[in-house]
């Protein structure tokens, strides 16, 4: 693809040893929309806002959650297109191992596949990294699993994390609510205080988004319903 | 060598800013408005009607190839606002797509998939340096089978939303401040409704009374999902109607 012109990286090293379009990348990441994951015993939630430019547009038209296998979900912060390709990629993973080994991809190597993949932009000729970071929620033989994967391609788990604009209140404020017990139930709701925190506006049903996986290791978007129910029980 | 790191290099292929923002893709932005037009797209009950001005910059020219409506199904139409050879491409390549999913699936393609294709290809352009973003905000429309009329919006940093009503172009803004205020109470339009919405909208915004034959008007209706442009008599006869009801 677009040989020989632009062949070269377009990631370098500046004269100081960074590379600073993965620092601009995470600049992007980091004016995105807030959103945060709490690993629970017994469960994972991820949650995220979504405002949209305009009252025009129907929501109903806009996930952002998204699944990657019945079992393992993923939202994002930053660039929502360069989102939409990791899925992609990654569900395309996902698929392949459950063909070659008739079982599903367990979460830490679907995370290592995208986490390759954002990696590979980084060095490649010709192509930016990806603008978004990932928070990756799944639930396998290991239990529950969360995962950050920033544009770098470099992952970590979490106990809980956050990203996008508001980052460090966000996480500051999950610093003090999280413990190690606590049940789902309990994590959706601090999940919600945490965005509530550094929200513009009203917090509603239509202008968020949350998911979460069980113990049942079915990874499920709460409907509009569910979250007002959710949001009626912090009120 | 000092390729990727020189001040400015930034604005040339799509690489981050130290904002975070990829310069091509907003200078593609301002290619559509600078194209000079602008187009509406409103969603009723059941159906979906988008407007777009219609200018011919010459007596000599044939009229029907001065065209921004585009058929890419019998069921789905593409208006398409601002670089005209970008937009010509793109729907080629989406009349393609679609025929092959056809083949492929064996049903029509989707409007949403169809906007989510889309929208992928322009995605590959923010990325990838050897090609430059399109200079197209391309509004798809059609009457799904499950989900009713959709009007979908894909522009050239590759997102897409379904809208209940919106605008592309030079007074894109403005005509998204009249169309908010109308479309505020969810309303559920009738055909007329939607057509009229549509057209005094793009009046509203350009201040002026047009002529029939200086606007496009392409609609889809649930009772006959195909997609078809309005004939100049029809627009005349929406032009009286709106001038009668003020």
């Amino acid at each position: 693809m677009g040989d020989s012109q632009y062949s070269f990286s377009l990631t370098t090293f500046s004269p100081s040893g960074k590379l600073v379009q993965i620092e601009h990348a995470l600049t992007a990441v980091g004016s995105g929309q807030t959103s945060l994951g709490i690993k629970a015993s017994n469960g994972v939630v991820i949650a995220t806002e979504k405002k949209l430019p305009s009252i025009l547009v129907d929501e109903a038209s806009v996930q952002k959650i998204q699944h990657l296998t019945p079992n393992i979900g993923v939202v994002y912060s930053g660039m929502g297109p360069d989102f939409r390709v990791l899925v992609r990629k990654s569900r395309k993973q996902a698929e392949q191992y459950l063909r070659l080994y008739k079982e599903p991809i367990p979460v830490t190597q679907l995370v290592r596949e995208t986490a390759t993949v954002m990696q590979e932009f980084t060095q490649s000729g010709g192509v930016r990294p990806f603008g978004v970071s990932l928070l990756v929620a799944g639930y396998d033989d290991k239990g529950p699993q969360l995962y950050q994967v920033d544009p770098s391609g470099s992952y970590f788990s979490w106990k809980a994390s956050a990203m996008g604009k508001n980052v460090s209140n966000a996480k500051t404020f999950l610093e003090k609510r999280y413990t190690e017990d606590m049940e789902l139930d309990d994590a959706i709701h601090t999940a919600i205080l945490t965005l509530k925190e550094g929200f513009e506006g009203e917090i509603s049903s239509k202008n968020i988004e949350i998911g979460k996986i069980g113990a049942d290791k079915v990874f499920r978007v709460l409907t509009p319903a569910e979250i007002d129910d959710y949001l009626a029980e912090v009120e | 060598m000092s390729r990727g790191s020189g001040a400015g290099y930034d604005r040339h292929i799509t690489i981050f800013s130290p904002e975070g923002r990829l310069f091509q893709v907003e200078y593609a932005f301002k290619a559509v408005k600078t194209a000079g037009i602008t187009s509406i797209g409103v969603r009723g009950k059941d159906s979906v009607c988008v407007v777009t001005q219609k200018k011919v910059p010459d007596k000599l020219l044939d009229q029907s190839s001065v065209t921004h409506l585009f058929p890419i199904t019998k069921y789905i139409g593409l208006v398409a606002t601002g670089i005209t050879a970008d937009a010509r491409s793109l729907v080629q390549q989406a009349r393609n797509q679609a025929a092959e999913f056809r083949f492929t699936y064996g049903y029509e393609m989707p409007v949403d998939i169809l906007a989510k294709w889309i929208a992928d290809k322009s995605q590959v352009y923010t990325q990838h340096a050897y090609m430059r973003p399109l200079g197209v905000v391309a509004m798809v429309m059609g009457v799904d089978e499950e989900n009713g009329p959709l009007l979908y919006k894909c522009d050239p940093a590759g997102h897409f939303y379904g809208h209940k009503a919106t605008s592309a172009g030079m007074k894109e803004q403005e005509a998204v401040n009249f169309l908010e205020k109308k479309m505020k109470e969810n309303p559920s339009f009738t055909f007329d409704e939607t057509v009229q919405t549509a057209i005094s909208a793009l009046q509203s915004v350009l201040q002026e009374d047009f002529k029939a034959t200086e606007i496009e008007v392409g609609v889809v209706r649930a009772e006959n999902p195909e997609f078809r442009a309005l004939t100049t008599e029809e627009i005349e006869e929406h032009l009286t109607a709106i001038s009668e009801r003020d």
